[in-house]
């Protein structure tokens, strides 16, 4: 399935486009910074208050630093699959990106875990409750799951081949 | 001076060491997201968003911005002891540093100012030189940001 991938990516025009366009790879990165810097600062606020600090928020109030997450997120979508587009078979091989990837579906799955099951919930806190063992193990691991997509990110460029080599 | 900080014991284990490098650059991206991501969204709710989040907290998540600092302040100096020379020549490089002088002051100001807009309870004013300060940070760390991934691009 990954060589599919590659080869339909591989030659593509946009494929050619970001090649051809060097000066659009500094440009993605640094917007690929702004969007983790939004989604991880975000995240930070809600998923802390969740697992019980600054117990002087009302519980629900960290929800309308939500959008800015999902922007964050979206901004790194899309810079995201534009890095892939530029330079297939480096990032569908590499190690640490296929981790990053799984893990970003990890925390995709907790969010709507949080959504579904812990969110609902919170309307009946107030602000000393102290949050259920499950509210808890949610925040932390979505810290945990973001802190290891970030220390992955930043690893694709050490990191060598899994899964085949594309030849 | 660089030259001899490029031989120091430090320098030579960040630039010898296989996995020296890109463990620090591993930690300094963390770093980068606690403290921009933290004085990010304080500077925005400073400006007018997020309207259900008390300010106040920002005093409390302020330590956390600073456990990011010191972590990048130390991961940051590693990384700049191994190319000290090129660092230092690197116009990127002397931006960003300022950036985040500037940057990391500002914090401390509206660290205090918000102390001052949030005495009075439940109903927080933020001044207009609050406001002020909060968009200069926000500038701030947008050109350190730049700056410091334009270092990677520019001789």
């Amino acid at each position: 399935m990954l060589d599919s991938i590659v080869s339909f990516v591989d030659g593509s025009a946009l494929n050619q486009w970001i090649v051809a366009a060097y000066w659009i790879w500094p440009i993605l990165e640094i917007i690929h910074f702004f969007g983790l810097s939004l989604l991880f600062g975000g995240l930070l606020v809600i998923d802390l208050r969740l697992a019980g600090h600054f117990r002087r928020l009302d519980p629900t109030a960290t929800h309308s630093l939500i959008p800015a997450v999902l922007l964050g997120f979206a901004m790194n979508l899309v810079t995201g699959i534009l890095f892939f587009f530029g330079d297939p078979v480096t990032y569908a091989y590499n190690a640490a990106f296929q981790l990053k990837m799984i893990l970003i579906v990890a925390a995709g799955l907790n969010a709507m875990f949080y959504y579904w099951k812990v969110s609902p919930q919170m309307h009946a806190w107030t602000a000393q409750t102290t949050p259920p063992l499950v509210a808890k193990v949610v925040g932390y691991t979505s810290l945990a799951l973001w802190t290891t997509i970030l220390l992955c990110g930043r690893l694709i460029p050490y990191v060598g081949e899994y899964l085949g080599t594309g030849n | 001076m660089f030259t001899w900080i490029e031989g120091t014991p430090i320098a030579q284990w960040v630039s010898l060491s296989l996995y020296a490098y890109p463990m620090l650059l591993a930690v300094h991206i963390v770093g980068l997201a606690v403290v921009v991501g933290i004085f990010m969204m304080r500077d925005l709710r400073l400006i007018g968003c997020f309207k259900g989040l008390d300010p106040v907290a920002f005093l409390s998540l302020s330590k956390f911005a600073w456990v990011g600092f010191i972590l990048n302040a130390i991961s940051g100096v590693m990384l700049f002891t191994s190319q000290a020379v090129t660092f230092a020549g690197n116009l990127a490089f002397l931006i960003k540093i300022v950036c985040i002088i500037v940057g990391m002051a500002l914090a401390g100001v509206i660290q205090s100012r918000l102390r001052a807009d949030t005495q009075g309870g439940v109903d927080v004013v933020i001044s207009r030189f609050t406001r002020t300060l909060a968009v200069c940070s926000l500038l701030t760390w947008t050109g350190a940001i730049i700056a410091g991934r334009l270092v990677a691009y520019i001789i």
